[in-house]
């Protein structure tokens, strides 16, 4: 078995062989198997055979690495990119160490700085990891330094947010207790309110009887003059007066001639017919009902225009509906005291609604601050000074929006319509920093898309800037923006990695 | 070599269609007056007859005089042998008024003479359509009057029709007629949101029909490039046509098949393939219209396309995205939006401001850029390109002369004359690098809209009086104008990057098209039936020589739900030449993790079809494959178009060579090992093929470098041989085999192999799987080698 192993090797790369030997020496001390990390070197004992990790099978050691997958796990091929799901670590001295999917392993492109992936495939790795090292502890130093100045930026900022929260846990209890004073004024009014209506609604029934009396009366009168005209039409059409208006009769006459061909054709005559009888049939008061609705649709034209972003047609019909329905004034006057009784009812009416209104402004105010309050403005408060402000970045084509708390948006430079990216949302950063991203969704649908969404990565920084926009996938838009309210300490874990396998 | 592909039945049954084409804005028979006069012309009352005194018989040919009865017009009338079983019939005026197009690239060369069938041209009453028509606010002015033909076939004995792609609709063709089916019809056109289970034309049209029957399939290529349309008459459908058919000839209720071509205008030029089978029909028309050439390696893997990427850094991003999840991608392609203002040949300045960076960026991953160049052009002041046609009387013209102008994506735009040799010439030179500046050897082309799309055109296309080179109306070469397009877009990767083979994918097409491109089936839904009609619409054109046939992973129009996207990746083989839709790392976890097995699949598959697309080219046996064709005589699978041959599921009887070593993209695969999978059949054997070489260039034709590896299990043996005399330094070995179904009681295996000597190999079977496994053979596929199981 030994000599087939040794034979199937030479037939790959024979060269192979003293490649992985120089290697090996030159990147460790410690001797341990291709792709393995230092912490895993007691894991792959040279002397014995070998126990896949998940227990399945025992191989001799010759066969880990050989280029063959044994285990289901990948574990007896930590240096090839024999086993699909197998990981290769690449110790890159100088950066940060790497683990790669064994599938990059001899693909021909360089994925490890050190170039430890890339030792049969001919392809001729650099080893840039010391400068791409040295590149990362500077920008970490950057970011140190950055922070370092933006803490005390952000903390003016947070002492400005929990001010500003403490300012609104002030007036929310001012209101609170404006609200209940309010409420008892109002009920005070409703009393009077109560009161001044029984007088009235006493004092005006002897007039709304005489009323309906009067109205009955003019019904009538109306009712008779409508017969007396529908019978002169009648007789009028009826030429051969035998009591029935036929369709001969009606084609006689030619204001029936609707098509103006000068005849009146039975369909013509037999179209009047049904028309006539539908009119006479039908109460005057309708035909007057119909001249308010037509009133009612130009009020409403104007109505649209005053309101032309609102995309959707307003409901504005019952508005109109009350004021047309209201019943028309009568001729009849009140004597003096029934007049005083009705000024005095409205005035405390008046007075009710007054104090009725102060209440609902003061419960819409404390609900404001009750949002507010609950926002999530950061553990210090530090984004709230945000809130109410907008930045802006441009680009080639567009004006991009950032609306902190509210929304994102992009107007072409060529000025016409904004589109909204998104609305407020939520906070959308990882586990240990659910600060660093804000998500606004629910934008405008793109076309034969998804709606538009926004994704505000907030990074550190001296000064509230957008830095960036992209659009990484189709109608996902990535806003970049830097705060000093982003600023905090993260754990460096450059120092101990670079060391690791030194 | 056969895998079978099956998906579930219920795929099928799930159509549920939001999307709805708008009928009224595409001609009906009725609506088309040359289908309506042709149409009414009833079978057996010819007005035709051949001047038997004039007939004269050489050794290859029979021709003779026809004359119309009515009109005493006389034609000419020949019969000639090509060679491979082939007829050809061709009949043409005497006198012609005008002479008649003949198609110019669909035949690969014209037929050599070599060493029966009942035909009947039927003249063209007079309509009032005749010599001018109007169609929506569109008037067509026909300067030459009427010039359609057509044409009656019958197929005695023949129990299915099929072919004419391209149509949403099943493989077996249906019975068509009046009140019933409009005719298939052939007009290349770019149908909005088409609909399934439709003879409307498409983008593409591809005329020949082949009839089947247990015994014996013939076929009929209609060599004619004009608006066709073509009735189906399948006597099992109980037509009252074919019963009087019956009642006349007397013969006892024989099943036939009838086809009635009718052209608007071009020659009569019938080809007649005579089979006797399936495979041999689809290689005689193969003859003709010529081969798929073997495509790179890296075209068949996973494409990503989108519509579209903003500038370079989402290019970018996209791929480093797809790394980050380990979702293997060969090709990332650029619709409309790179171009400066829609100018072919440009670039955006802005978002697209260093090409070249972003294409190294790309290729030093091991990937490759494709990008849309449409035929037409923008109508701007100071464009190069438009300019220099203006300047040179390149565009296609009105029929007054002056340059044609219609609608499309820039704008008011006109359109190149491919049918000028000086306009391919010129064309073709606008791909090379200092033309095309930016791109690099590893930019491939996608030619959309050629049917040609117009937006504000009759039916969104062209006119039919417009002019083109030679005096030819539009009328007569229209359903040819993507496939003279494409010829242009392949002389010019040609003539850049002479030893890669071009890959260019084209949305409308024609017979002959498989020569220099692939097709997809342009602008589908994310809806099920669409994902089903993909199969028999791609089945349907691999009969019609274009095996390089995808349709848009997920769908174009709409978004698929994840279930539908999941559905479409597995089932996704060849058909799919590229994805439009969201790329598969935005999904959730677990549908992430289902693409990705589904992708890896994928290319794990990639060495067996790229054997499949060297065998079609050496024989014009197709890459996909319908069941009939490899069961003729197998009445029961006559009307399969959800299943194709090859994939998922393996056949008893067949070996296939695998890479199951998942990487990033196809180009860095090339040195890794292969697993030979080994399906046993009931006599415990199997064989199989593997093509190689060195997936791009020419050398496999030039220098013979490629190898073709025969594989056959017998007598408990595995034998590689070398079918052709060739070689290739390949580093690729064989990893594993496993075998399907395998004998009992192997213990170990012995592999003799002349650079190896005998080794003894481990064995291990695998309980579950019911499969042995011999563990790394490490042998070079490039010797032969046996190994002998104990």
């Amino acid at each position: 078995m030994e000599m087939r192993f040794t034979k199937n090797f030479k037939l790959i790369n024979a060269l192979l062989i003293v490649f992985v030997f120089v290697c090996e020496i030159l990147s460790s001390e410690v001797p341990r198997p291709r792709g393995v990390s230092l912490s895993r070197a007691s894991l792959y004992p040279p002397e014995k055979d070998f126990t896949c990790f998940d227990g399945s099978k025992t191989i001799p050691f010759s066969q880990v690495n050989d280029d063959y997958c044994d285990c289901p796990d990948a574990s007896d091929e930590p240096g090839t990119a024999a086993c699909p799901q197998g990981i290769f670590h690449c110790t890159n001295a100088g950066h940060k160490p790497l683990n790669i999917a064994a599938s990059r392993v001899n693909d021909g492109i360089c994925d490890c700085c050190d170039g430890t992936d890339e030792y049969a495939s001919g392809k001729a790795c650099q080893n840039n990891c010391i400068e791409l090292g040295r590149s990362a502890r500077e920008e970490a130093q950057r970011k140190a330094e950055l922070i370092k100045a933006g803490k005390q930026l952000k903390a003016e900022l947070s002492q400005k947010g929990i001010q500003m929260k403490q300012e609104k846990q002030v007036k929310l209890n001012e209101l609170q207790k404006n609200k209940e004073e309010a409420e008892k004024l109002r009920e005070e009014k409703l009393t009077l309110k109560k009161e001044a209506e029984e007088l009235e609604s006493a004092a005006l029934e002897y007039y709304r009887k005489l009323e309906e009396e009067i109205k009955k009366k003019k019904a009538e009168e109306e009712a008779a003059r409508n017969r007396a005209e529908a019978l002169e039409n009648f007789n009028k059409f009826d030429s051969n007066q035998d009591g029935y208006v036929d369709i001969t009769e009606l084609q006689t006459r030619q204001n029936f001639d609707k098509d103006r061909n000068g005849e009146v054709s039975e369909e013509e005559a037999k179209f009047f017919l049904s028309e006539q009888m539908q009119a006479n049939s039908s109460p005057p008061a309708e035909s007057e009902d119909s001249q308010g609705e037509s009133d009612d649709m130009q009020d409403g034209d104007e109505h649209d225009d005053a309101h032309e972003d609102d995309e959707e047609e307003e409901d504005h019909e019952p508005e109109h509906h009350e004021e047309e329905n209201e019943e028309k004034p009568t001729d009849i006057t009140y004597d003096d005291e029934t007049q005083k009784l009705v000024e005095r009812a409205t005035s405390a009416r008046n007075e009710f609604y007054e104090a009725d209104k102060q209440v609902k402004n003061i419960v819409g105010e404390i609900q404001g601050i009750k949002d507010y309050l609950e926002k999530d403005f950061g553990p210090d408060e530090e984004f709230a000074a945000l809130e109410g402000q907008c930045f802006h970045y441009e680009d080639h084509e567009y004006i991009y929006k950032l609306c902190p708390f509210e929304k994102t948006s992009q107007q072409p430079k060529s000025g016409s319509v904004e589109t909204r990216l998104g609305t407020w949302g939520r906070w959308d950063g990882t586990e240990t920093n659910k600060y660093e991203s804000m998500m606004y969704d629910k934008g405008q649908s793109c076309w034969n898309g998804p709606q538009r969404s926004t994704k505000v990565r907030i990074e550190c920084g001296n000064e509230n800037k957008m830095t960036s926009v992209s659009e990484p996938n189709r109608c996902e838009y990535l806003f970049d923006f830097v705060s000093p309210a982003a600023c905090r300490e993260v754990p460096i874990d450059v120092h101990e990695e670079l060391h690791d396998e030194l | 070599m056969a895998l079978l592909l099956r998906y579930t039945p219920f795929l099928l049954y799930v159509i549920g269609s939001i999307l709805a084409v708008d009928k009224n804005a595409f001609k009906s028979c009725e609506q088309s007056s040359f289908c309506r006069r042709l149409r009414d012309v009833k079978a057996g009352e010819s007005k035709y007859e051949l001047d038997l005194a004039s007939l004269q018989i050489s050794e290859n040919s029979v021709e003779a005089k026809l004359i119309n009865t009515e009109v005493e017009a006389q034609f000419k009338f020949s019969l000639t042998a090509i060679a491979g079983n082939i007829f050809r019939l061709q009949v043409d005026e005497v006198n012609p008024l005008y002479p008649r197009y003949r198609p110019q690239y669909a035949l690969k060369a014209e037929p050599q003479v070599a060493n029966a069938l009942e035909g009947e041209v039927q003249p063209a009453n007079e309509d009032p359509g005749a010599w001018e028509e109007n169609f929506k606010s569109h008037h067509d002015s026909k300067p030459k009057g009427p010039s359609a033909v057509g044409l009656d076939i019958t197929f005695p004995g023949a129990l299915r029709a099929y072919g004419l792609p391209e149509h949403a609709d099943q493989l077996a063709l249906r019975t068509t007629g009046s009140g019933g089916l409009d005719p298939y019809r052939l007009y290349n056109l770019d149908v909005f949101e088409y609909e399934v289970e439709s003879t409307m034309a498409l983008y593409g049209a591809v005329p020949v029909v082949y009839a089947h029957s247990p015994k014996y399939t013939v076929g009929v290529f209609w060599h004619n490039a004009a608006e066709t349309w073509v009735d189906i008459n399948n006597s099992k459908d109980g037509n009252v046509m074919s019963s009087l058919v019956n009642l006349v000839s007397g013969s006892k209720s024989e099943n036939s098949v009838e086809a009635h071509f009718m052209s608007e205008s071009g020659v009569m030029d019938l080809f007649v393939f005579m089979g006797p089978k399936p495979k041999d029909v689809v290689r005689q028309y193969a003859s003709l219209t010529g081969v798929a050439p073997l495509p790179q390696y890296f075209t068949l893997a996973y494409h990503q396309c989108r519509w579209n990427y903003n500038d370079e850094d989402d290019v970018t991003s996209v791929v480093e995205n797809f790394d980050i999840h380990d979702l293997p991608v060969d090709i990332i392609w650029l619709d409309i939006e790179y171009t400066d203002g829609k100018k072919y040949f440009t670039w955006d300045p802005i978002k697209f401001a260093h090409p070249d960076v972003m294409i190294n960026n790309l290729t030093a991953s091991g990937r490759k850029l494709v990008v849309i160049i449409d035929p037409h052009i923008k109508r701007e002041s100071g464009y190069f390109l438009h300019e220099d046609a203006l300047a040179n009387g390149y565009y296609v013209k009105n029929k007054d002369g002056s340059v044609y102008e219609g609608w499309c994506w820039p704008g008011s735009s006109s359109y190149l004359d491919f049918y000028d040799p000086k306009v391919v010439e010129y064309y073709k030179d606008l791909y090379s690098l200092d033309k095309f500046k930016g791109t690099t050897n590893d930019v491939y082309i996608w030619n959309d809209m050629n049917e040609p799309s117009v937006f504000n055109g009759p039916e969104v296309t062209m006119p039919k009086d417009c002019l083109h080179y030679g005096g030819w109306e539009h009328r007569d070469v229209h359903n040819e104008y993507a496939l003279a397009h494409t010829v242009g877009t392949f002389q010019g990767l040609l003539h850049r990057s002479s030893n890669k083979r071009p890959f260019i994918l084209t949305r409308g097409h024609f017979a002959g098209s498989q020569r220099y491109v692939a097709m997809w089936t342009g602008d589908n839904a994310a809806d099920w039936s669409h994902l089903a009609v993909s199969y028999p619409m791609c089945l349907s054109e691999a009969l019609g020589g274009i095996s390089f046939c995808g349709a848009d992973v997920g769908g174009f129009f709409n978004n698929p739900d994840v279930e539908l996207l999941q559905r479409w990746y597995q089932l996704d083989d060849i058909r799919s030449v590229k994805s439009n839709v969201e790329e598969p790392y935005l999904f959730s976890e677990d549908v992430r993790n289902r693409i990705r097995t589904a992708l890896r699949l994928r290319y794990a598959h990639l060495p067996l079809w790229y054997t499949l697309f060297w065998e079609h080219e050496s024989t014009g046996d197709p890459v996909i494959r319908p069941l009939f064709y490899q069961y003729p005589s197998d009445e029961n699978v006559f009307d399969i178009d959800n299943e194709v041959l090859i994939l998922a599921f393996y056949r008893g009887g067949s070996i296939i060579p695998r890479k199951d070593r998942p990487r990033r993209a196809s180009s860095v695969m090339h040195n890794d090992p292969f697993t030979l999978y080994i399906a046993l059949d009931s006599k415990k054997s199997a064989s199989g093929t593997l093509y190689i070489d060195d997936n791009e260039s020419y050398e496999y034709k030039n220098s013979n470098k490629y190898i073709y590896v025969h594989f056959t299990f017998e007598d408990n043996s595995l034998i590689s041989n070398l079918i052709d005399k060739t070689d290739f330094p390949t580093k690729e070995w064989i990893e594993r085999v496993i075998i399907l179904g395998p004998p009992s009681d192997i213990t170990s295996a012995k592999l003799t192999s002349k650079s190896l000597g005998t080794v003894t190999l481990e064995t291990y079977y695998d309980g579950e799987q019911k499969s042995l496994t011999i563990r790394k053979p490490g042998v070079s596929v490039r010797e032969p080698f046996t190994i002998k199981l104990f």
